[in-house]
């Protein structure tokens, strides 16, 4: 199972990147292993747990196309700047979010998760605070892989 | 010949509905189709394939197929419900409702009151699309993790009530520029010969209660 909701590391690490960042909310989303979909696996800020039942659709809203495309996204003012429709924005609407800054993760290659910051006013995320969220992705890309190469042998 | 509005409009919507049906039969039962066939003919190819570079790349456009019949699958099903056709109102409703918990992490208590009665196929869209609206208000609007719809089946009418304890508005401030939604449910229901009334008070959350006739 690749499940991350216990694992801390990764708890921790997005509390810390909202708090150095000063965003309302951070969550990493991961792509689950048998369907197309991505679901969130952890969150700090958040106001409710409606993000542990979501499940977004491959392509669709921040996560779906972050993982998709596997290219950073922004919303600055939500739901006015989007593509489609704000229903396909489900965390945005569950987390009562305005902004948005999203990147793209890659486990072993292959699989592949978004760590997301948001804020519940209209926002413009700075270039310090993009480069915050690469740091923590690519720390959190390290984090993961090695809890995934240690449940492969067993170890977990 | 002049037909009035009322019947114009409901032959539009009605058209409209039979066409998006179409549609999604046609993506379901043939494209769907077509690309499962070629889905199973790249398996049995993959299988005798040697050479480990072809191998590989048969099997990532196998894995994008796959992923393209899901998205069909679930655009057929975003689009006409087969549920509704095939086993009625109740059921294309729970089915509903389960995706969207899975959506958008709103939990929704089903409640039926009553034995479930026979409902024409174009009452049905109706009442399944007005519900819809409000699920989707919910889910865009109310800020809330649960709601609860209720289904009442009496001897001569039918009684969806849809409710939440959400951030709720002001339903008696008449603001018609930014209420499409709620006025094109009130039109469906009223076309469709039903009532359609909606409570709402700010902090308070917002009741909808959708009726029709039963013949
Ligand atoms: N369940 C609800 N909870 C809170 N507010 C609601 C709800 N349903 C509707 N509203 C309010 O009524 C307005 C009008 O709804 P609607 O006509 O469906 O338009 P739209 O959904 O496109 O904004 C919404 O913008 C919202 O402010
Ligand atoms: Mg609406």
């Amino acid at each position: 199972m690749r499940n991350l909701r216990n694992f801390q590391p990764a708890a921790d690490a997005c509390a810390k990147l909202r708090i150095e960042i000063g965003s309302d909310f951070a969550g990493l989303a991961i792509q689950n292993e048998n369907t197309p979909d991505v679901s969130w696996h952890q969150a700090a800020g958040n106001r409710n747990d409606k993000y542990k039942k979501i499940n977004v659709r491959f392509g669709k809203g921040i996560a779906g196309r972050v993982i998709s495309t596997g290219r950073p996204m922004s919303v600055v003012h939500f739901p006015n700047d989007i593509l489609g429709k704000a229903l396909d924005y489900p965390i945005m609407l569950a987390e009562n979010l305005q902004s948005a800054y999203a990147v793209p993760l890659v486990f072993n290659q292959v699989q592949r998760g978004v760590l997301l910051v948001g804020n519940r006013q209209e926002h413009i995320f700075t270039e310090e605070a993009k480069e915050a969220v690469a740091r923590t992705a690519a720390e959190l890309q390290e984090l993961i892989d090695r809890f995934y190469r240690g449940e492969a042998d067993g170890e977990a | 010949m002049v037909m009035p509005v009322s019947e114009i409009s409901s032959y539009i919507i009605h058209t409209q509905e039979e066409e998006i049906k179409r549609i999604a039969l046609e993506l379901h039962e043939g494209v769907g189709q077509n690309l499962y066939s070629l889905f199973t003919g790249l398996q049995f190819i993959e299988g005798g394939i040697e050479n480990p570079v072809m191998k590989s790349a048969l099997k990532d456009m196998t894995a994008v197929l796959a992923k393209t019949i899901q998205e069909v699958r679930l655009l057929s099903v975003e689009l006409h419900p087969p549920a509704l056709s095939a086993f009625g109102l109740f059921a294309a409703t729970k089915s509903y409702i389960k995706l969207y918990t899975n959506t958008f992490g709103i939990e929704v208590e089903l409640i039926t009151i009553g034995k479930e009665r026979l409902v024409s196929e174009k009452e049905n869209i109706v009442l399944f699309r007005v519900f819809q609206e409000a699920l989707a208000n919910i889910a865009k609007h109310a800020d809330t993790s649960c709601a609860t719809v209720t289904f009442r089946w009496e001897e001569t009418f039918l009684a969806i009530e849809i409710a939440d304890e959400g951030v709720g508005f002001d339903s008696n401030e008449e603001n018609s520029r930014n209420n499409l939604g709620l006025a094109v449910m009130k039109e469906r229901m009223h076309l469709a010969g039903g009532t359609f009334t909606i409570q709402s008070q700010r902090e308070q959350g917002t009741y909808i209660k959708l009726t029709l006739p039963l013949r």
